[in-house]
């Protein structure tokens, strides 16, 4: 009897298998034995945002998802998005609006927007921070972000 | 001025946007080496407490268990302190607060790390606990017991557990109060923040095959971690290699050591790289916070609103080290004044030793409390009088010769105009102010400030490369606000050539100049500097080899958009960057180097005009300025305050790149709001009760209002580079005041405490003791 | 196998799991679990994830009206359900106001509820809108009110080896249901919270007031509803406020005093009645 689950998940289309403890997040996985780094650890706790992945086309907290319960499911990450035309639309727009500084709740942050946009593709300023209320950033104050992700959606349905 | 720039004043994207957003910038929880092992630390449980020994038995015989460090392995006169030398790496003989490191493991894993440093048994002896500065002034127990014999930079008058104490008096404040028509008093208190960067702290540390230490870590300064490390170590700076990764904010929390030493420590005994990660528990409970207050402030002014006298008396809770502390309340002293002319004033100020976790560097340093107090009072005494407030303050701001307190020289002020621009903006004087939505009270409210840009060191060198590009070596961190960025902007434009021609230096103990470090408003304007004096060298070494190259006298050249030098008058007669290069490397003169360093070296005191007791840092100065004006709802059922709207006008000198002043100005607003209504960490006792982003909450998208206008003004300040001078700060310094006086104009509620939070504006407008 | 993570297809087969494994814990959204287990005040061995269970995902119209809300029901599935409408909007309201859509895409009702956190959104709102929880146990399934499903603080009526399978709401009546909530910011737990039902058949008007936030669970007052029922007058509408406010039992913590909260009760509950009877088009 082992103390590690087998566990095969497919990440950013690619099939990987894990052996991972039974209360390993999907957070550690990727970033320790993946090294996909980009999503973060900025409270373990679900509340900051920056671990913010995709799950079976759903944007969740990856530091709130047992990596032994994703079993069969596709994660998609910011090292991921190559392909995806939402991404790159929000990736230009928050370099062209200054709405990144220290960068280190962004790629949460994208997730968070791509999510939003797949459910809304015109945003108001209100429905933006309503619907990205949770991804924390103490460097910007916001606003740039909120205009960074209302020119993507612009250009997006354009 | 002849040509228009090319890359200072753009809204150039940051330079490294790219890497942030595709997720491939690497922070220090991204860095993994082959073989590394994990670090943990075990916390003090006492607030107080004589450590008599330890038993590392069991946690030494865990499976994975490579090395364990504790008091033990730094030896007592080892200690590091930016102004006062009294921390070990670990807690040594004594802890000092709830959650202060006492050992650390390194181990396979992080999980067997964490393990083994609850397996170590430490022996302690309680001590009472001393938990506020009243209780800790008055009392005959000692938290440093040899805090005379700490070597001080200063004269700190340490003694007790008065940590330092510092006074700037000017004029004669009794006469000042006595010349007065009116004087008011009031007392304010502000609470403890933290700075919740997203990124926790955190240290790489590794030995290379010569031993020496190699140090990656989140970092404002590497210098400080160098020197902090080789004080803790007892170890030479030349054996020691600090390096940064991309840094997820700061704000303060990573001026001064968190566990860098104890990282290094653990390196040097297990002959590992080892990495510790602090979880954001430990980050709240471990490392540092924004300074309580208690300020009691009286000011005095005669009838037509002129400005007498001011006394300022603060009371600063430094917790259990003194860390960037004396330094905060020399400054607050400093800024208590306010950018007014008052003939008299007296700012004095203790700082005391408790049992709590150390209060540090934080946005601001100690003005945005004083702020709180003197521009909520300015606004209580334009009541008064019967004056509106922005015109009682224009009335007593700095302009022409008038000198800061202490006798400091403007060398720019756009003050005034921050005042109109944000008061004009706003719709200050409408006669039809925006209606309150139903159920709420509505008002706007006004504050403003000045902050200092120059202090201590910088340095700058500028290489020319063989193909004719430009590197650009600083030793400044980018913490997030842009530096790299605007740095490369103005070596680019100095030197005239594109953008994407100089690549900038990661700093590097080992390559880089010194730089004191990113905090203070200062990279910018001292750094600034030094790349500019720099690229002049750089283009001194250009011209002498074009003038040989061109057979022609060096006044004669002219640097040309591009990377070439010319002949004045004559653009054909030009020799590029790749050619003088090529001449330099192999035939004559040599690579071109250039490089600057300095230290700012205008005195913080005018022995004429001012004295002064305990002065921290006797050399400071180039005053950025900023007015603000914020559209507060107050909701009448909660007394939850909202700021709808704000206007920041912040003079800068010049913007060197808009857009990321825009994002220093918004993101300081953003802190001060939180700063203002809901941030406070909250002690039980001795222990902290809100280390959780769950407990601690800091505003998110729908507390911030998107109608959050930044507004540059540029004063042109003759000593800067470009004319530039600092932003990172001034944003959000006047915040809280300014969120204060428009609940007090929306409900007549005056709040002396902040936060501003909703029970206390409800209880406030219920006329409940608060 | 002791250890490890179980998908039982069904609740029978989830039940026989947690009989055999007494220190097993469910998991279904997992969002408070696996918070818990990363601060270490959870270490579990063994779990049984609810994810493949088909009926507990559902959220079906009952026969005669009402509906039954599978235990898995996400968060934001609630939130955005057009058919929570006249009375029901209360728990879709509440839904829609808990931390933000992220976490309201992983979190599920059942979990929430089994949790039995004072400062959630759903418990005051099932009791403001009358809801039963299923409890599924060997012996079979059973019904109970909300109101006396929430226990104590952080404890619920069910038993060791019993879950939550489903959370019944009755028919919508005509009126509406609204869930006013004061956090410090956006997606905190509530520092106070007010979920109102008002059902108007004619000119009678039958108020159900819940107040969350202020004791170890939801306070609902038989007097107060009486008191909010029928045509209120301002005074009715204060001693309701005062009859809840002297039966609450709040704490102190960083979200408020337990003196603000008292203060609150009454304040938020007018708001709360005032919009309602706006909205239910009354009289007065």
């Amino acid at each position: 009897m082992s103390d590690t689950l087998h566990v095969t998940i497919k990440v950013n289309e690619r099939s990987v298998a894990f052996d991972v403890p039974l209360t390993e997040t999907l957070l550690t996985s990727l970033r320790d034995r993946l090294q996909l780094t980009g999503a973060k650890r900025g409270c373990n706790q679900g509340v900051c945002g920056a671990c913010t992945v995709m799950l079976d086309g759903v944007a969740v907290r990856a530091c709130l998802s047992l990596t032994a319960n994703c079993e069969g499911q596709s994660v998609l990450t910011i090292e991921g998005t190559g392909a995806d035309r939402a991404i790159a639309a929000l990736q230009d727009a928050f370099i062209e609006a200054g709405a990144l500084q220290c960068g280190f709740c962004t790629p949460g942050q994208l997730i968070a927007a791509r999510a939003l946009l797949e459910q809304n593709s015109d945003p108001s300023v209100e429905e933006v921070q309503k619907g990205m209320s949770g991804n924390l950033c103490r460097c910007t104050g916001y606003n740039k972000i909120i205009d960074a992700v209302r020119t993507a959606a612009g250009k997006l349905h354009a | 001025m002849s040509a228009p720039f090319e890359s200072v004043g753009r809204r150039v994207p940051r330079l490294e946007s790219r890497e942030k957003v595709e997720g491939r910038a690497q922070y220090i929880a991204d860095l993994y080496r082959t073989g590394m092992l994990h670090g943990a630390i075990l916390q003090s449980p006492f607030p107080h407490a004589r450590i008599r020994g330890y038993d590392l038995a069991e946690a030494l015989a865990m499976p994975g268990v490579h090395a364990i460090v504790t008091g033990d392995d730094f030896a007592e006169p080892d200690r590091m302190g930016a102004f006062i030398k009294d921390e070990h790496a670990l807690a040594k003989g004594k802890v000092r607060y709830v959650g202060e490191p006492v050992a650390a493991v390194a181990a396979d894993t992080e999980a067997i790390a964490r393990a083994a440093a609850q397996a170590i048994r430490v022996d302690y002896e309680e001590l009472p606990a001393l938990l506020s500065p009243e209780e800790a002034v008055a009392s005959t127990v000692h938290i440093h017991e040899e805090v005379e014999q700490y070597f001080k930079v200063f004269d700190a008058g340490s003694q007790g557990n008065l940590c330092s104490r510092t006074e700037f008096s000017e004029g004669d404040i009794e006469r000042g109060f006595r010349d007065s028509d009116l004087v008011f008093e009031n007392r304010f208190e502000t609470q403890a923040q933290a700075h919740v960067a997203l990124e926790p702290c955190g240290a790489l540390a590794e030995v290379d095959p010569q031993g020496r230490l190699t140090i990656w870590s989140a970092n404002q300064s590497v210098f400080r971690v160098q020197a902090c490390v080789a004080e803790a170590l007892g170890i030479p700076m030349t054996r020691i290699r600090c390096l940064t990764p991309r840094i997820g904010g700061a704000f303060g929390n990573k001026m001064e050591p968190h566990v860098q030493p104890i990282a290094a420590a653990l390196a040097l005994k297990a002959k590992r790289a080892v990495k510790m990660i602090l979880t954001r528990e430990e980050d709240f409970e471990m490392v540092r916070a924004r300074h309580p207050f208690k300020i009691r402030i009286r000011t005095g002014v005669k009838r037509d609103g002129t400005f007498v006298a001011r006394e300022v008396e603060v009371l600063l809770d430094c917790g259990a080290f003194a860390d960037d502390s004396p330094g905060v309340l020399g400054f607050g002293l400093l800024c208590a004044r306010g950018p007014y002319r008052f003939p008299h004033v007296r700012c004095h100020g203790r700082l005391v030793y408790t049992n709590k976790l150390r209060f540090g560097a934080y946005r601001g340093f100690g003005n945005p409390q004083v702020s709180l107090a003197g521009e909520s009072q300015i606004d209580d005494i334009a009541e008064k009088l019967g004056m509106d407030p922005i015109e009682l303050r224009l009335k007593n701001i700095l302009r022409g010769d008038d000198r800061a307190l202490g006798g400091q020289m403007l060398t720019s002020n756009g003050l005034k105009e921050c005042i109109e621009r944000a008061r004009d903006a706003s719709g200050w004087a409408s006669a039809a102010p925006v209606p309150a939505s139903p159920g709420k009270k509505r008002a706007l409210g006004f504050a403003l400030c000045g902050h200092i840009s120059g202090l201590l060191a910088s340095g700058a060198i500028v290489r020319i490369l063989e193909d004719g590009t430009a590197v650009l070596n600083v030793g400044a961190n980018d913490i997030g606000q842009g530096s790299d960025t605007v740095l490369s902007q103005m070596c680019a434009e100095a030197l005239k050539i594109p953008l994407e021609n100089v690549a900038f230096v990661s700093p590097d103990t080992d390559g880089s100049p010194y730089n004191w470090g990113t905090t203070a408003s200062r990279v910018t304007f001292m750094t600034g500097r030094a790349v500019v004096g720099a690229a002049a060298e750089v283009e001194k070494k250009l011209k002498q080899q074009a003038s040989e190259m061109l057979e022609c006298a060096v006044e004669d050249l002219e640097l040309v958009p591009g990377g070439a030098v010319a002949v004045k008058g004559v653009p054909e007669k030009k020799i590029g960057f790749f050619e003088i290069a090529k001449r330099s490397h192999w035939f004559a003169g040599g690579p071109i180097i250039g490089s600057h360093s300095w230290v700012y070296d205008r005195p913080t005191l005018d022995p004429k005009r001012a004295a002064a007791i305990g002065l921290p840092f006797p050399r400071i100065g180039a005053y950025s300025f900023s007015a603000i004006v914020v559209d507060v709802e107050v909701d009448e059922v909660t007394g939850a305050a909202e700021v709808k709207r704000a206007w920041s006008a912040c003079d800068v000198g010049r913007a060197i790149n808009p857009l990321l002043v825009e994002g220093q100005i918004a993101g300081g607003v953003a802190q001060g709001i939180g700063f203002a209504l809901v941030e406070e960490m909250v002690w039980d006792g001795a222990r902290l009760a809100n280390p959780t982003l769950m407990d601690y909450k800091i505003p998110t998208t729908r507390e911030v209002p998107y109608e959050l206008h930044p507004i540059i003004v540029e004063s042109h300040d003759a000593e800067g580079p470009f004319g530039a001078k600092g932003v990172g700060e001034v944003g959000l310094v006047p915040v809280p005041a300014a969120i204060g006086n428009a609940v007090k104009r929306a409900t007549g509620v005056r709040l002396f405490k902040l936060p501003f939070t909703a029970e206390r504006i409800l209880r406030g407008m219920l006329g409940t003791k608060q | 196998m002791d250890t490890g993570l179980f998908r039982p297809v069904s609740v029978a087969e989830a039940l026989a799991l947690l009989a055999r494994l007494p220190d097993a814990k469910l998991i279904s959204g997992g969002a408070s679990l696996v918070a818990m287990i990363n601060a270490r005040l959870a270490e579990p061995a063994a779990l049984v994830s609810l994810a493949g269970i088909e009926e507990l995902k559902q959220i079906a119209e009952a026969p005669g009206g009402g509906f039954r809300i599978g235990a898995m029901a996400r968060h934001r599935d609630l939130a955005a359900e057009s058919r929570f409408s006249g009375t029901l909007a209360v728990l879709q309201m509440a839904a829609a106001q808990i931390a933000n859509a992220t976490v309201r895409n992983m979190g599920t009702i059942g979990g929430a509820v089994a949790h039995a956190d004072p400062g959630l959104d759903y418990p005051p709102a099932l009791v403001a809108a009358d809801a039963r929880i299923e409890i599924a146990a060997a012996a079979g399934r059973r019904r109970m009110a909300a109101a006396e499903f929430f226990v104590d603080w952080f404890t619920t009526a069910l038993q060791p080896g019993e879950m939550v399978s489903a959370v019944h709401l009755p028919a919508a009546r005509p009126g509406i249901g609204l869930y006013h909530k004061f956090a410090r910011v956006s997606g905190d737990y509530a520092t106070v919270s007010v979920a109102l039902t008002m059902v108007r058949e004619g000119s009678a008007i039958s108020t159900r007031a819940a107040i969350g936030g202020c004791g170890p669970t939801p306070l609902m007052l038989a007097e107060a509803n009486r008191l909010l029922s029928g045509d209120p007058t301002a005074e009715d509408l204060r001693r309701a406020g005062n009859l809840l406010q002297a039966a609450a039992d709040p704490v102190d913590d960083v979200r408020g005093s337990a003196e603000y909260r008292l203060m609150l009760i009454p304040r938020m509950l007018a708001r709360a009645f005032d919009e309602a009877r706006l909205h239910a088009g009354a009289a007065r």
